[in-house]
C-alpha cells in the first residue's frame, strides 16, 4: 500500500471542503437510497463529522495500534444508528468515487490501495459490531416521569425495557421521536437502580431541536431510544479520596450520580458538592440536594449563583465560591458544566495547588452529537 | 375537529395520526362530568380497528418485501449515479440543509428574546416586591417603637399588612403569567418545525378536508398576547409598572 500517495489523494477531496462529502453522500443516496433514512433531514452537521473521522483514519493507517481501537468503538457505535454490515461496502463504492472524482490524477494503483484500505477498515467495524451483538444496538426506554422544573429545564425518569449497565459519570446517547435520527448525550444522575430507571436533567438550549423538545413536548408514556453508554467523569477505582464535585447547570447529572454512587456503594469519604446557577431559580435540583445533605452527614453541598444580587446563597461564578473554600489539595476532583466553567473551575484549582491528573472535567456543550473518533462525546 | 365528525359512517376513510391528534370531545353534563363517554368509546373502537388493520397490513407488506428482496437480489447491482444526478441532489440536500439552519435560527432567536423578556420581567416585578414589602417591614417597625398602631402616611398597620399580602400574591401571579406566556410562545415555535422526517413522508400527498385546516392554524401566539396583564389598579398599593 502506498501511503504517501494515498494521503495526498485524500488530501485533494479534503481540500474542496463541503462539497466532497456533499458529493460523496448524494452518490451514496442515489445508489443505495435504502441509507437516506438513516440519517437526518439536515445533513451539516453529519458531512463535518464525517471527514474529520475518514481525516483521522488516514492520519493514523500507519499507527494500526492506536487505530483500531478507534475502529471498534466506532463499529459499535454505529450499531445505534441502524447500520448493518451490508451497508458497508455500499459506503465503500460511494467513498471511491468520491475520491475518484476530486483527483485528477486518480489511478487504478490508487483505487486498489483505497479498496484493500476500506476492506480492512470495514472489517474491523464489522466484527466489532458483530462481538458487541450480544448487547441490544440501543435500548428502547419509556418516560416514566416528566418534570418542567424551570421553563427550560426538566427532569426526565425514564425506564430502560431491558437492563443498560452503566457506571456513575458515563453517558449515554440518546433519541426522541419528536427529532428523529439526532442522538445527544445526556448523564444518567443517579447510579444504577434495582428498578434500572434513570434520571435525566435535561436543559433546552436555545434554537437546539433535541433538548427543546426532550424539555417542552416530550411526556409520561413516551418512548425513547438510548445508546450504550460513553464517557470519563466515572471515579478512580482504586481510589478512596474524599471528593470535590463542582457543577454548573444541567452537569450536575452525572455529578449527582456520583453522590449516590458513593452513597450506595461507598467508600466512605467526605463530598463536597458546588452547584453554580446564574440565578435561584435556575437551581432546578435544589429540593433534592438539600435533601441528600441532610441525610448524608458526609456530603457538603454549596449553592452558588453568579447573577442575582437579591438571593441570600454564596454569590459569585462556582468557580470563585470553589477556590475561596478550599484548599481542595486533598481531593478528587469532577467537573461538568459549560466548556467556559469548566476550564476556569479546573485552571484555578490547579493554580490553587491541586494536581492535575486527580481533575477530571467535561463540557456540556449546547450540542452533544455523537462522539468524535476518539470517543470523547464534546465538541 | 370534534369526534362526531370524525366518527361518520365513512367507513372507508381511514383514520390518519392528524385526526387523533386532533380529535376533540364534547363536555359531559353536569350529572357526569368529563368528556361525553359515548363519543370517547366510539372513537376507541375506531382506534382499535386501525390498528388491528394496520397490523395485518404490516404483515402482508413484509410478505411482499421478502418476496421483493428476493427478486432483487437475483438482478445485477445498479448502474452507478451519473455526475449530474449527484449534482442536483447535493444542491437539493444543500437547500434542505439551509432551511432547516433558518429555522433553528428562527427558533434560536425567538426562544432567547422570549427568555430574556421573561426573566426581565421577573426581576424587575421581584426587586419592586422586594422593595415594597421592606419599606412595609420599616413602617411596621417604626409604628412598633412609636407604641402601638397610629396613622402613618394614611395606612394603617392592617392596611399595609394587606398590602404585603397583596404584593406577595401580585408577586405568584405575575411569575405564573410571565411562564405561561414565554411556554405558549416557544409551544408554537416548537410545533411549527422540526418534526420532519424523511421516512415519516408520506408517499403521496394526503387530501385534507378543508374545514380542518381552519382550525389547524396554529393560533397561540395570538392567545398569549391577549393574556391578561397583570394590572396594578387590581389592588391597592400598585406602582406604576
Amino acid at each position: 500500500m502506498d501511503i504517501p500517495a494515498m494521503r495526498a489523494n485524500f488530501a485533494k477531496a479534503a481540500a474542496a471542503g463541503d462539497e466532497a462529502p456533499l458529493w460523496f453522500y448524494s452518490h451514496l443516496f442515489l445508489s443505495h437510497p435504502e441509507t437516506r433514512q438513516l440519517f437526518p433531514v439536515s445533513m451539516a452537521h453529519q458531512r463535518d463529522r464525517l471527514f474529520a473521522a475518514l481525516g483521522e483514519v488516514v492520519a493514523r493507517v500507519d499507527d494500526l495500534d492506536s487505530l483500531v481501537p478507534i475502529l471498534q468503538q466506532l463499529g459499535r457505535d454505529h450499531r445505534k444508528f441502524g447500520t448493518v454490515a451490508a451497508h458497508y461496502p455500499a459506503v465503500g463504492a460511494s467513498l471511491l468515487a468520491t475520491l475518484e472524482h476530486f483527483d485528477e490524477e486518480w489511478n487504478p494503483a490508487l483505487a486498489a490501495d483505497w479498496t484493500a484500505a476500506y476492506g480492512l477498515v470495514a472489517e474491523v467495524m464489522v466484527a466489532a459490531a458483530d462481538e458487541a451483538a450480544g448487547d441490544p444496538p440501543w435500548w428502547g426506554a419509556e418516560v416514566v416521569a416528566h418534570d418542567r422544573r424551570t421553563p427550560d429545564i426538566a427532569v426526565l425518569t425514564v425506564r430502560p425495557e431491558a437492563p443498560l449497565p452503566y457506571v456513575p459519570g458515563q453517558s449515554l446517547s440518546l433519541e426522541t421521536d419528536l427529532r428523529p435520527r439526532l442522538w445527544r448525550y445526556y448523564s444518567p444522575a443517579n447510579a444504577p437502580r434495582d428498578d434500572g430507571s434513570i434520571e435525566l436533567h435535561v436543559q433546552a438550549r436555545d434554537g437546539g431541536p433535541v433538548s427543546s423538545a426532550l424539555v417542552r413536548l416530550a411526556g409520561v408514556g413516551d418512548l425513547l431510544r438510548l445508546g450504550p453508554p460513553l464517557g470519563s467523569l466515572a471515579l478512580d477505582e482504586g481510589s478512596d479520596r474524599d471528593l470535590l464535585l463542582v457543577a454548573g447547570g444541567t452537569g450536575l447529572a452525572p455529578l449527582k450520580a456520583l453522590v449516590d454512587q458513593v452513597a450506595r456503594q461507598g467508600p466512605q469519604r467526605r463530598v463536597d458538592l458546588f452547584v453554580g446557577a446564574r440565578t435561584e431559580e435556575r437551581l432546578y435540583d435544589r429540593p433534592a440536594l438539600e435533601r441528600l445533605a441532610r441525610e448524608h452527614p458526609w456530603l457538603t453541598v454549596t449553592l452558588a449563583v453568579s447573577d442575582d444580587k437579591l438571593s441570600a446563597l454564596e454569590q459569585g461564578d462556582v468557580a470563585d465560591v470553589v477556590v475561596r473554600s478550599g484548599p481542595w489539595r486533598s481531593r478528587d476532583v469532577r467537573i461538568a458544566g459549560p466548556a467556559a466553567m469548566v476550564e476556569d473551575t479546573t485552571a484555578r484549582l490547579v493554580a490553587s495547588g491541586v494536581a492535575p491528573d486527580r481533575i477530571l472535567g467535561e463540557a456540556f456543550a449546547a450540542s452533544r452529537p455523537s462522539p468524535d473518533v476518539d470517543g470523547g462525546v464534546t465538541e | 375537529m370534534s369526534a362526531h365528525e370524525t366518527a361518520p359512517q365513512s367507513a372507508e376513510r381511514r383514520l390518519t395520526p392528524a385526526d387523533v391528534s386532533a380529535v376533540r370531545f364534547d363536555r359531559g353534563s353536569m350529572l357526569s362530568p368529563g368528556y361525553d363517554l359515548q363519543q370517547v368509546d366510539r372513537f376507541l373502537n375506531r382506534v382499535g380497528h386501525e390498528l388491528m388493520r394496520s397490523t395485518q397490513e404490516k404483515a402482508e407488506l413484509r410478505d411482499r418485501v421478502q418476496e421483493l428482496q428476493r427478486q432483487l437480489g437475483e438482478v445485477g447491482t445498479p448502474e452507478p449515479p451519473s455526475d449530474q444526478a449527484v449534482r442536483i441532489l447535493a444542491s437539493a440536500q444543500l437547500t434542505a440543509d439551509n432551511y432547516v439552519a433558518e429555522a433553528e435560527e428562527f427558533s434560536r432567536q425567538i426562544t432567547s428574546d422570549a427568555r430574556t423578556q421573561y426573566e426581565e420581567q421577573l426581576k424587575q416585578a421581584r426587586e419592586s416586591a422586594g422593595a415594597i414589602i421592606h419599606a412595609a417591614h420599616e413602617a411596621a417597625a417604626r409604628m412598633a417603637r412609636e407604641g402601638g398602631p397610629r396613622e402613618t402616611d394614611g395606612a394603617s398597620v392592617e392596611e399595609l399588612q394587606q398590602q404585603v399580602a397583596y404584593l406577595e400574591a401580585f408577586g405568584r401571579a405575575v411569575r405564573t403569567q410571565l411562564r405561561s406566556y414565554l411556554e405558549a410562545l416557544i409551544t408554537d415555535v416548537e410545533s411549527e418545525w422540526g418534526k420532519a422526517d424523511p421516512g415519516a413522508l408520506p408517499a403521496r400527498p394526503v387530501a385534507v378536508p378543508a374545514q380542518r385546516s381552519v382550525e389547524h392554524e396554529p393560533n397561540v401566539v395570538a392567545d398569549v398576547t391577549a393574556l391578561p396583564v397583570p394590572s396594578v389598579d387590581a389592588g391597592p398599593g400598585g406602582e406604576d409598572r
